[in-house]
């Protein structure tokens, strides 16, 4: 078990709640290593995020690069408002848009 | 004025030394939480960048940020002992479907850092690089 992402699934869904507090150099290759093993529903939970820069980014728009290649659905949920301006400023809400957490119940 | 230096090796974990310290002295300058979490994110653009393509990751050679706390402005200069760069690039850089294609997942950090400060400039010869960032508080912007 990964001690960066916790893993949750649920049919078609799985959160990967990420677990460290920066998404940066150091947990980027952590974080898109997950990305090999998303479902049709894949949400990134960034509750326990406090940062993330341009190397996090990367890792992250290996997700994108995966959810368009299968046709796969990507969300990002508990994002802080500085965090949803970064995702504004490079466009990345564009392909991974938020969703939040009761939007979820009816996978349950 | 009030200044604080600190020099790291070109190890990427060292970034989190400096950004932590971002973090404290943008508190101590004044600026506003958000404000704070702009200055976070350039400065680890920038050393970043200093570790990666300034040193080339030379973890020998030494990445410099120097903190100045000046009145209402607050000045970070960070310095590589790389040969110097022809040009940093601070286009606009945002994600699409081209990008996506062609597998170029890299290359946001300049332009954050552009749209983050106040202002910026860069100073590169031989003997290294030196990027200089100014985050100004707000209530002197308004």
């Amino acid at each position: 078990m990964s001690d960066i992402i916790r893993r949750e699934e649920f049919g078609d869904v799985v959160v990967l709640h990420i677990l460290t507090t920066s998404v940066d150099a150091i947990s980027a290759a952590a974080i898109a290593a997950e990305c090999q093993e998303m479902r049709p529903i894949t949400v990134l939970d960034f509750s326990e995020v406090s940062f993330i820069n341009s190397a996090g980014i990367s890792a992250l728009l290996k997700f994108v690069v995966n959810a368009r290649k299968s046709g796969y659905q990507l969300f990002a949920m508990n994002v802080t408002p500085h965090h949803q301006k970064i995702f504004k400023m490079v466009e990345m809400a564009r392909y991974m848009p938020t969703i939040e957490e009761r939007d979820l119940a009816a996978y349950r | 004025m009030q200044r604080v230096e600190l020099r790291i090796p070109s190890i990427p974990i060292f970034e989190r030394v400096v950004r932590a310290s971002a973090a404290e002295i943008g508190s101590a300058a004044g600026l506003s939480p958000e404000r704070v979490e702009d200055l976070k994110l350039a400065v680890s653009e920038a050393v970043n960048n200093a570790i990666d393509h300034g040193n080339r990751g030379d973890t020998a050679k030494l990445v410099g940020v120097i903190f100045d706390i000046d009145g209402d402005k607050l000045e970070i200069r960070i310095s590589d002992q790389g040969g110097g760069v022809e040009r940093l690039d601070f286009s606009r850089h945002v994600i699409d479907d081209e990008r996506l294609d062609a597998g170029y997942l890299r290359g946001f950090g300049m332009y954050l850092i552009s749209a983050l400060v106040d202002d910026y400039e860069v100073d590169s010869s031989q003997q290294g690089t030196v990027l200089t960032l100014r985050l100004y508080r707000k209530d002197r912007q308004q």
